[in-house]
């Protein structure tokens, strides 16, 4: 290949490229090099009609509430508006667009009370929010009003999960995707399999919701992640890279990738890398989890006064979403427990999660505080139920090795299992299982 | 003088029509966008489904000369394509079962005939394998050659190929009649590709016994004031009624906007003798349906568990403005003859209650026996209830070019289109806007204000345009 041919090449992508950050918002943008088209204009009626825009949430909601004020009475608009507020968190991480869903959807209630859209919109915000109890009620309700729609099992199926109902999950799971096998059923599907240890499966399934999502930008980047982060979960290093780096092709600066491509760079000792992805991350989307990726980053290459800045703002950032209405109980209890913060508040915060979350994660936690505190004999119950499922979950074997290593049982069968699952699968930790390992 | 209570009411009432209408009329879709992660693994709820998503179901007698013993199906996907989103453009999924139903002994039951297109991914290939850039298609600059091939010399830059399989099955009994069939790509610009419609025209190939087939990209041929419609049916004249001039020229548009003008659609057409489809029965009339189908999988299984339907088209607009919203995921996952079950839409149809409201024209909105018989009989003594697009054999083709847009309603009625098969040039919003709303929509010719597509469409197989290029695409605006 000649130069000039590289050139002209390159310099296409680059105008592409260029493009893209002029046209298009950091979130909202169409494909990789491409001009930053709504994706489907066209179909903004149908979008529309479905209650999104392609193109541009913020302008969606503006014109949703001016059509409201001219037609008050309209259910179906403040349904559509509490949906788009929904999808505005997602965009921007702020929790405060939670409160206007939740008074959006109310009004629509109150206008239409037997509107199964409504009652399915209510219930996705209150996954939104962690409150799965009351999405659990929400999605038996959307699924008693219109028992046909796919969708509505999935708002009680993931509300299942996260209660650790997971036979009732998985059937319910199982009902979605028969009545409509697309993205959204065949990533529960997956996920349900790799819960039940079969990451193999799950593989196939998230392969099947890759080519549904049909390269459009958001929905692509979604599932290239999940991917990325099932090899993650197995210590496929590369494999993991390349999902996320193609998440991030189809969708520049897709905030979901770049925390994990932050732990990929780590894992590969591209330290200054690292830490830049993980501040673009951060910044851009200021979550519990990527201000918390950012804080462990700092603290892994002795900045600790840099990590506890960030670890500071992930209690600021926990009580705006409580302010909001989210429940954070186990995330507060996860991250008290693993960075030392006020023992006794993460011990009681792990109560409440496990009283709020029985599942799983929930399990994991509480042991994981109990051990942290000392309590080793009533962590071990918990990290047996947190693998009752056989998910192949390294940071949980690492977590049973801990509580068998205090009890003076032993203990590196499990940190043997947890680094050869996953060597990187913590930042603070895997050194630690590591040497226990050997 | 109305009421404040009365005003009230009807404006709930409108709201109430015109959230099913932003639901489902003229939606040409199924629906919602996705959503993604937040702090739990949540999964997108609701996402579009692009590529099993049928915009468009076509059935005809061919009106080529010379062709008229032929029968042309047409299926398009991926709604709203607009021509510039590159780099990948849009394809076909490889995971989807695309296919045409038939039924020719006129049991209702479209299990006679099927038509079934597989497509495959190629590994990147060309010149785009040998860049790390993440383009699709290039050429034409830099001394790469432009592609003006599907295969061999010129189709270098041509990166994402896909190819596919037909299979046509016979009461159950399978034949695999053409495999490695190459679907032609997105329409990117004339850079890249020169001459695109020469290129799209090695896309047609002919199968022998008179079979001709097509799958690739193409111009979205259907026409509509779609802005104006979801402005809350701002159409852009009040009442939104045409002359009868205006109504009978099908080549201006006297008010409205085709905001589908300049975007794109993927399409699968088949063109075989009709004698194919009606095979020994010697059938005068067939009816039929496209439909997409995705592997079904559960959470304990290994491979697949088979196909599930999950999107199926005749009739345009019966999925969009007579199913409910709450029906829709069951109603796309059943046959035709199991319509029994939806008749109440039919019979008490939401459209006909929204129009009225909108246009403040009394429709007819109950017992509708007559909207039941004409969509989902062959003849009214029929028991079975079946929705398909019914072809009568015996109604010779109309020339192309004497092709009335409102078929039976032109003031020279053309019966060889829509709801007797229908062709790209058929205008079913208007159509059905009359015979939804009754009587009083027919005499006031009440329309869209949208006549005629912004492309031209061809006289010949594939019968649809050339696809609007990325480079120079163009949207109508008002």
């Amino acid at each position: 290949m000649t130069r000039q041919t590289r050139l002209v090449l390159a310099g296409t992508a680059a105008a592409l490229v260029a493009a893209v950050s002029l046209v298009g918002g950091a979130l909202r943008s169409s494909g990789g090099s491409a001009p930053a088209v709504p994706v489907k204009a066209s179909a903004a009626g149908e979008t529309f009609a479905a209650g999104f825009s392609d193109g541009d949430t913020a302008s969606f909601v503006k014109r949703l509430v001016h059509d409201l004020r001219a037609h008050p009475g309209d259910a179906k608009g403040y349904t559509l508006l509490g949906l788009a507020y929904q999808q505005r968190a997602r965009e921007t991480g702020n929790p405060a667009y939670y409160t206007k869903s939740q008074q959006a959807l109310l009004r629509a209630r109150k206008l239409a009370p037997e509107d199964s859209a409504t009652a399915s919109a209510l219930g996705s915000l209150a996954l939104a929010r962690h409150r799965f109890g009351e999405a659990l009620v929400l999605g038996r309700e959307a699924v008693r009003l219109a028992p046909f729609t796919a969708r509505n099992y999935g708002v009680l199926g993931d509300a299942l999960i996260e209660l650790g109902r997971y036979d009732e999950a998985f059937r319910t799971f199982d009902r979605m995707s028969s009545l409509r096998p697309d993205l959204s059923s065949y990533s529960r599907v997956s996920y349900a399999r790799e819960l039940l240890g079969r990451p193999e499966a799950a593989k196939r399934a998230m392969n099947l919701a890759l080519d549904a999502a049909g390269g459009q930008p958001e929905p692509t980047a979604w599932v290239e992640t999940q991917l990325g982060k099932l090899a993650w979960s197995r210590g496929r290093v590369r494999e993991a890279e390349s999902h996320y780096r193609a998440a991030l092709s189809v969708f520049p600066g897709y905030v979901y990738a770049l925390e994990p491509l932050a732990q990929v760079e780590e894992a590969k000792g591209h330290d200054r890398t690292a830490l830049s992805l993980a501040r673009r991350a951060a910044e851009a989307l200021p979550l519990p989890q990527t201000v918390a990726t950012l804080g462990d980053l700092y603290a892994r290459h002795g900045r600790p006064r840099a990590a506890k800045q960030q670890y500071a703002l992930v209690a600021v950032i926990q009580r705006l979403l409580v302010a909001n209405g989210v429940r954070t109980d186990l995330e507060i209890a996860q991250f008290d427990a693993d960075h030392g913060v006020t023992p006794g508040r993460g011990l009681a915060a792990a109560r409440q999660a496990r009283r709020a979350r029985p599942s799983i994660d929930g399990d994991d936690v509480l042991a994981w505080a109990l051990e942290r505190n000392g309590h080793c004999a009533q962590a071990l119950p918990y990290s047996r139920r947190a693998l009752r499922l056989g998910t192949h979950d390294a940071l949980k074997y690492f977590h049973r090795g801990m509580i068998e290593r205090c009890l003076g049982h032993e203990s590196r069968s499990w940190f043997v299992k947890a680094v050869r699952l996953n060597p990187h699968f913590s930042l603070l930790w895997s050194p630690l299982a590591r040497r226990y390992a050997s | 003088m109305t009421t404040a209570v009365e005003k009230r009411k009807i404006v709930i009432a409108l709201g109430l029509a015109l959230g099913a209408l932003f639901l489902a009329l003229f939606a040409r879709g199924t629906g919602p966008q996705a959503a993604q992660a937040a702090s739990h693994r949540e999964a997108p709820l609701i996402a579009l489904d692009p590529t099993a998503d049928i915009t468009d179901f076509f059935m005809f007698r061919d009106y080529a000369p010379g062709q008229q013993d032929k029968v042309v199906l047409i299926m398009d996907v991926i709604p709203g394509e607009e021509p510039s989103s590159g780099p990948n453009y849009w394809n076909f999924d490889p995971n989807v079962l695309y296919r045409f139903s038939v039924d020719n002994d006129g049991d209702g039951k479209a299990d006679d005939v099927e038509l079934e297109f597989r497509f495959q991914n190629e590994p990147i290939r060309g010149i785009p394998s040998q860049f790390t850039l993440p383009l699709s298609y290039v050429g034409g600059a830099g001394g790469l050659p432009p592609i003006t091939a599907l295969d061999g010399p010129g189709s270098e830059g041509l990166g994402l190929r896909q190819r596919y399989t037909v299979t046509f099955v016979h009461r159950h009994h399978r034949t695999r009649v053409a495999t490695g069939l190459i679907a032609v790509p997105s329409n990117v610009g004339p850079r890249t590709m020169p001459n695109y419609a020469s290129l799209a025209a090695q896309g047609t190939y002919d199968l022998g016994n008179g079979i001709k087939v097509f799958a690739g990209q193409r111009q979205d041929p259907f026409y509509i004031d779609l802005g104006g419609v979801f402005d809350t049916l701002n159409l852009r004249r009040t009442p939104p009624v045409e002359t009868q001039a205006e109504d009978a020229n099908d080549n201006v548009n006297p008010f409205g906007t085709d905001m589908l003008s300049g975007f794109n659609v993927h399409s699968i057409a088949i063109e075989l003798p009709a004698s194919m489809l009606t095979g020994d029965t010697g059938a005068t009339r067939i009816g039929a349906y496209a439909s997409t189908s995705r592997p079904h999988v559960s959470v304990n299984g290994e491979g697949h568990g088979g196909f599930r339907q999950v999107q199926r088209l005749a009739n345009p607009l019966v999925n969009e403005a007579i199913i409910g919203t709450v029906d829709k995921d069951r109603w796309n996952s059943l046959e035709p003859e199991q319509e029994g079950r939806f008749e109440d839409y039919y019979l008490n149809p939401r459209l006909a209650l929204a129009m009225e409201l909108v246009f403040g024209v009394p429709a007819a909105k109950t017992n509708r026996t007559d909207l039941r018989d004409l969509l989902l009989k062959y003849q009214p003594s029929d028991t079975q209830l079946s929705e398909l697009l019914r072809l009568n054999l015996m109604v010779p083709p109309t020339p192309f070019a004497d092709q009335k847009r409102m078929t039976v309603l032109a003031d020279t009625p053309d019966p060889a289109g829509w709801p007797n098969g229908r062709r790209p040039k058929d205008d079913v919003t208007d159509i059905a806007i009359r015979v939804v709303g009754g009587p009083n929509y027919i005499a006031a010719r009440a329309s869209d204000g949208v006549n005629t597509d912004d492309a031209a469409l061809t006289g010949s197989f594939p019968f649809l345009a050339t696809p609007s290029d990325g480079r120079n695409r163009q949207h109508d605006n008002p």
